[in-house]
């Protein structure tokens, strides 16, 4: 299995849902608590698993504001792994999920530094790495209904730009829907082979203009003839 | 578009002559009383003429053709035409053609003419086709809706213009020619909407010691004659609202009470009562001064508001003003409702409504608002709170809310009603609904049959639905006002011609005569018509973020990490031409006064316009938040620009002069780069005062239901796993 | 990237440790001893070990979690960072043996001291490039991830060694050979052509853009909204910059200190009859504050791709 994210970039709103229900589910859960330094002072700052930036491609009046949520993409060549000296980090055979032992973590930042994705934040409370775990301790938990074992993330956004599935399986509703509409990699020339797939933006539709094929002129009172249309 | 379309008779007529009153005979008789009404029947219902019998027949009579556009003479001499005939007429006049709208909005006559056949196209030749059985409002049976799907999506941003009610209703007109109102991919309601026009509710005319309002304190005037205005034709409110200053204000005008209130205009307060509005910060508009109203007293010394009192969770910028403030919970902490009795949760095809109930306890001494409303009108004993022999007749707010009835069956929750919880949106009061909602996950959700999904204003089947639900009053079809009497109503008395209560001032009657017209038209703001548009070239709008929406009334450790200061957005070639760098300081003007505010480059913003989020910024000290928050040096408010009155009529208040909404996106204003010295957010406050026993922040927190179960790697894999590959 | 102090002590003060470590052992092999008594080259020895075990204690001093510290010996597999530990930790029983090995035989140099003795050295070697493969194997940080990491690490370290050597030997009265003045001269010569060219390099665009962080590489592409308001982890630990004057000045100083001045001195050195120790002593400290400082815009000069991300063009 290669389980992963599949985003859409052209429905994204950059709404910060998923970037706040995974904070919330993560908070207590398997990666916890996710500590946030100077919370009601100056410049907030905390570790989120998930985050949202916006970009604006191409130049004004041919532009498009695109809203980029990213988190851990759970990479084939996870180089974050390979660089950990403690073995804190793993990726899992059976899943491709890349996880942190937060017991043997030691702190040296060296896996974010691995990272080309900014997957991986330091908590600073804690002194250990955090990073997405796929909600490992949702999709797998039996006491859930079967539709909610899925990421948190996945679960609350609003106009489902995030589908959660088995890349491996071709016919997953994440890698048919990747086939069909050209799932992108970020980064790929370093060759990290991430998992998470990225959706373009769809083209925009054309829509055809009605074709004028009278001369009529609505406008004018005198020529109009009413059609006999009952109530 | 309107223009484009009806030029070429690119229009649904089979809808206007079925659900709208375009078919309606409106009298022509300038100069007289009755110019402009809809003629009517002797039974008073409005006249078509009917291409049939050639004659004058009920609007209301199914068995008619009406003639969609024409002029008649009445058999008394009256000339009378159809709305669809005025309606031509208005629009065919050059002043709609796309060359003269693109000059005032900006968008190339090319492109407002494509857009309008692009949606004619959709409408007419790529319509879709549901094959159900129905039955329409005269109770003939269909066997299909068509679809005609082509919709759009307008929030509150168009009525926050004072030109905006007009707006609004242009859309609907375009919408209804194109005939894609309730249809299949078209612009749907949700229940318990659509509801006839206008709802028969009027706003409460008279309030006094000891006695219900007569109905509730917001409605829906249909002519002068329901205004809440004295003989002498001042307003009752302290609002103004429903005066003629704003006649169908059905929000009510919050945003003038307070500058109302210290001018004694019309009348003093002694005390103001505040619930989740933070008039002394965000929600008023020209803070400032706002603040400084607050503060003003009169000859005596006495504060011209005496007492005011708020209700809020957190140490908002208001609570400084009050003499009282009554904590209230957060949401995580108390019951609620989303009913379907006010603005529920519903969707297109399913009717819902929705519960909160506490997640967490309450660590304080506090009770919600809810709770202390319900207590209040128990000891009050207010006739609806007390039980036949005069005891308290709910306990609490759970107990109000099961067993509140508006009219028999019909409550705040339509969900699990009836004894057994076994009834849906009408039944007898269930003690176990509240039980029943948590088991569902705090929501009820009743799907429409598919012959009650659409047309829905002229559905037998889903009006009658609707009447057993207590959601309209009558199974009538709700006929869609193209033209509406209601404005013409209040135009004649502002021509002096109306049969019945008349403005007192020249300014009043210029207003109605002005804006309230019949049919949607275009006109420039109020406040732009009384400034000079070169000296405030910019538009500046502001909006409330995604992830904030519904945190205006609190203050979240995580939700300020995304935004603890905001920026003014501005189009990035703009800026650069005038000299001002990408997060630049730069100087903001109105007529109303200026602000210092950080500049952001966008691209996706016209360049003669400028926005910001808003209510980002905060008083220093407030919210609990440490004085040298960001939100304080770095945020900043619009609204220190926003006047809530009019640059050249100071009495009469910044709105929509039809529906009183408050006017906050006509604001013009210019801007410079501030100099390299002038850093840092402009006006800045006084810091706020710790309040007694006030608690400090925490530098650190790790929230967390319970301590992680941590994901365990073995020793042994860790030091037998090879490399990756 | 951002600089953390530790970091840069601990390479620089463990890199002037093994090398002074590595010199002491390669003059002993080649040539024998150049100092008067045994003492002094006891000395030398232990402040060679003290200079190793700061650098290393205070590589340390940057973890955010130092009780699992220990666990760093474990991933040797696949870590450079791991494998650097181990072998740190290695060199301790094999240089003390080599000593142990010399004092026993009353320093003469046998067979095992020559074993012993050529196991240190290349285990300087290959410790040093193991430091520096921490850096150069990171894809993310094109300014890293490449040969010159570990070619300048491991001339740095050999380099420092032999002006640390240098000292040793004059602040004994004594007077190393020639060549000690002659290698000090080509490496510094060398170090600064290495580093110049370092600059260049360092400069050039990465092929990574902000345009395929995002997939859009047909159009123009901006950052607008970071998503948070004030600096997180990652601009914290990633988009750390300085401006471009104090970055002009660092390299000049860079060149000057760690490089120009060692050389000339040493240049002197090898002009005179009796080497100076204050000018060695100068030497030194000139080559640790430059080589610091080497270090600290070795950080500064390594742009992180996160910061694509950031708004970061290329």
């Amino acid at each position: 299995m290669k389980l992963g994210l599949l985003i859409d970039l052209d429905t994204c709103v950059g709404c910060h849902g998923c970037a706040t229900a995974c904070k919330q589910w993560n908070t207590s859960g398997t990666i916890g608590p996710l500590s946030d330094s100077n919370p009601y002072g100056k410049d907030p700052d905390g570790a989120w698993l998930n985050r949202i930036r916006t970009y604006e491609v191409g130049d004004a009046p041919d532009s498009k504001t695109v809203h980029f949520p990213m988190s851990c993409l759970h990479c084939e060549n996870a180089d974050c792994v390979t660089v950990c000296p403690t073995g804190a980090s793993y990726k899992r055979e059976e899943d491709g999920i890349v996880l942190v032992d937060q017991d043997k973590c030691m702190g040296c930042n060296l896996c974010a530094w691995a990272c080309p994705y900014g997957a991986r934040e330091l908590d600073h409370d804690q002194g250990v790495m955090k990073k997405c775990t796929l909600c490992v301790d949702r999709i797998y938990d039996q006491n859930l209904p079967e539709e909610e074992r899925q990421p948190a993330c996945v679960l609350t956004c609003p106009t489902s730009s995030r589908l959660f599935g088995d890349f491996d399986d071709p016919e997953s509703e994440v890698s048919i829907k990747s086939r069909q509409r050209g799932g992108r990699d970020l980064m790929p020339e370093l060759g990290y082979e991430p998992t998470n797939k990225y959706l373009p933006p769809r083209e925009k539709a054309t829509v055809e203009m009605f074709a004028l094929d009278s001369t009529e002129d609505g406008f004018s009172l005198k020529s109009w003839v009413n059609k006999m249309i009952a109530r | 578009m309107v223009h484009v379309l009806l030029k070429r008779r690119l229009i649904d007529e089979e809808f206007l002559v079925r659900y709208t009153n375009a078919p309606q005979l409106i009298i022509h008789a300038p100069g007289s009383a009755e110019h402009g009404l809809i003629l009517r029947t002797d039974e008073g219902e409005p006249a078509v003429w009917d291409q049939v019998s050639e004659n004058y027949a009920s609007a209301c009579d199914p068995n008619v053709s009406p003639a969609l556009v024409g002029e008649y003479q009445t058999p008394d001499g009256r000339t009378v035409k159809t709305a669809m005939a005025l309606i031509l007429e208005k629009y065919s006049d050059l002043q709609y053609a796309p060359e003269n709208a693109a000059e005032q909005c900006g968008i190339a006559a090319e492109d407002i003419e494509r857009f309008a056949l692009e949606m004619a196209q959709i409408a007419f030749k790529e319509s879709i086709r549901i094959d159900t059985e129905w039955t329409d409002w005269a109770g003939r049976k269909h066997d299909h809706f068509i679809g005609r799907p082509v919709s759009m999506h307008a929030m509150r941003g168009i009525s926050a213009h004072s030109n905006g009610f007009q707006t609004c209703r242009a859309l609907h007109l375009l919408q209804a020619l194109l005939g894609t109102i309730d249809c299949p991919g078209g612009h749907l309601a949700k229940p318990p909407y659509p509801k006839h026009i206008p709802p028969h509710i009027k706003p409460a005319r008279t309030c006094a010691p000891n006695t219900p309002l007569e109905s509730p304190p917001l409605g829906f005037p249909t002519s002068p004659e329901d205004l809440l205005i004295d003989e002498n034709g001042d307003p009752l409110r302290i609002d103004k609202a429903y005066s003629w200053d704003a006649p169908i204000a059905s929000h009510g005008m919050m945003h003038m009470v307070i500058r109302n209130a210290v001018n004694a205009d019309p009348y003093s307060i002694d005390t103001l009562m505040l619930f989740m509005a933070n008039m002394a910060w965000n929600s008023s508009m020209n803070t400032a001064e706002t603040m400084n109203m607050l503060r003003e007293k009169d000859d005596n010394g006495e504060y011209k508001i005496p007492f005011i009192v708020s209700c809020d969770a957190f140490h908002s910028e208001t609570v400084n003003f009050s003499d009282l403030v009554i904590p209230d919970t957060t949401y995580l902490e108390r019951y609620d409702t989303i009913s379907m009795l006010d603005r529920p949760i519903s969707e297109p095809h399913a009717a819902c409504d929705a519960i909160r109930h506490p997640i967490l306890n309450t660590d304080r001494d506090v009770r919600s608002w809810q709770e202390v409303l319900i207590e209040l009108g128990g000891r009050l004993e207010l006739p609806l709170f007390i039980d036949e022999n005069g005891g308290r007749r709910y306990k609490d707010y759970k107990d109000f809310i099961i067993n509140y009835e508006k009219t028999p069956g019909i409550g705040f929750l339509a969900g699990w009603r009836g004894e057994n919880g076994d009834q849906h949106l009408v039944g007898a009061p269930n003690p176990k609904q509240w039980e029943a909602y948590i088991e569902n996950e705090s929501f009820f959700e009743l799907k429409l049959a598919d012959n009650q999904r659409f047309l829905r204003h002229s559905n037998q089947g889903y009006l009658e639905f609707a009447k057993n639900a207590g959601w309209v009053g009558s199974t009538d079809q709700i006929v869609i006002e193209l033209y509406s009497e209601t404005l013409q109503s209040f135009r004649l008395a502002g021509e002096g011609l109306y049969d019945g209560p008349t403005p007192k001032t020249e300014e009043q009657a210029e207003r109605l005569v002005k804006y309230f017209d019949p049919l949607p038209f275009f006109y420039k703001p109020l406040e732009q018509q009384q400034q000079d548009e070169n000296q405030y070239p910019f538009y500046a709008i502001n909006q409330r973020p995604m992830h904030m929406y519904h945190s205006w009334d609190s203050q979240n450790a995580w939700l300020r990490q995304i935004t603890s200061h905001n920026y003014m957005y501005m189009n990035r070639k703009q800026a650069i031409d005038l000299g001002i760098d990408d997060l630049g300081w730069a100087w903001v003007e109105s007529h109303n006064g200026r602000i210092r505010v950080q500049v952001k480059y966008m691209e996706a913003v016209e360049k003669n316009t400028v926005w910001t989020w808003n209510a980002i910024g905060k008083q220093a000290g407030a919210w609990g938040l440490t004085k040298d928050a960001n939100e304080s040096h770095q945020g900043f408010l619009m609204n220190h620009l926003i006047s809530e009155s009019l640059p050249k009529q100071k009495s009469i208040t910044n709105s929509d002069p039809i529906t009183g909404q408050a006017a906050w996106y006509d604001l013009k204003v210019n801007i410079r780069a501030a100099l390299a010295e002038e850093q840092g957010s402009w006006p800045e406050f006084d810091e706020v005062k710790t309040l007694p026993r006030q608690q400090s922040t925490p530098d650190s927190v790790s929230y967390a239901t319970h301590s992680n179960v941590n994901l365990n790697r073995s020793n042994r894999d860790i030091l037998t796993r090879g490399g990756l590959k | 990237m951002h600089p953390a102090l530790s970091i840069l002590v601990f390479t620089v003060t463990s890199g002037f440790g093994y090398g002074l470590m590595t010199l002491l052992i390669l003059s002993q092999l080649l040539g024998g001893s150049p100092f008067a008594n045994v003492n002094a080259y006891l000395i030398a020895f232990f402040v060679a070990f003290v200079l190793m075990s700061i650098g290393l204690l205070s590589s340390t001093f940057h973890l955010a979690n130092p009780k699992n510290a220990w666990r760093a010996f474990n991933r040797f597999r696949t870590s450079w960072l791991s494998r650097e530990g181990v072998l740190a930790l290695l060199y301790y029983p094999i240089a003390l043996s080599y000593v142990a090995v010399l004092w026993i035989n009353e320093w003469q140099t046998t067979v095992a001291a020559y074993v012993l003795g050529a196991v240190c050295v290349v285990l300087g070697f290959v410790l040093t490039h193991c430091t520096a493969m921490i850096y150069a194997s990171l894809k993310t940080i094109p300014q890293w991830h490449t040969r010159r990491v570990p070619i300048g690490f491991c001339l740095f370290f050999i380099y420092s060694g032999v002006l640390a050597y240098a000292l040793a030997v004059v602040s004994e009265g004594g007077s190393p050979l020639s060549a000690v003045w002659i290698a000090a001269c080509v490496l510094a010569l060398t170090g600064l052509v290495f580093k110049l060219k370092y600059f260049t390099f360092v400069g050039e665009p990465s092929k990574t853009t902000i345009n395929t962080a995002t997939t859009f590489t047909e159009a123009t592409v901006r950052l607008f909204d970071t998503g948070h308001s004030a600096e997180n982890f990652l601009q914290k630990e990633f988009a750390y910059v300085v401006g471009p004057k104090t970055q002009a000045l660092a390299r000049k100083a860079v060149l000057a200190l760690a490089f120009i001045v060692p050389l000339v001195l040493s240049a002197l050195q090898f002009s005179r009859e009796s080497s100076s120790l204050s000018m060695a002593i100068a030497a030194v400290l000139c080559c640790y504050v430059g080589l610091l400082l080497e270090r600290w815009l070795f950080f500064i000069e390594a742009k992180h791709v996160v910061r694509r991300f950031y708004g970061e063009q290329y």
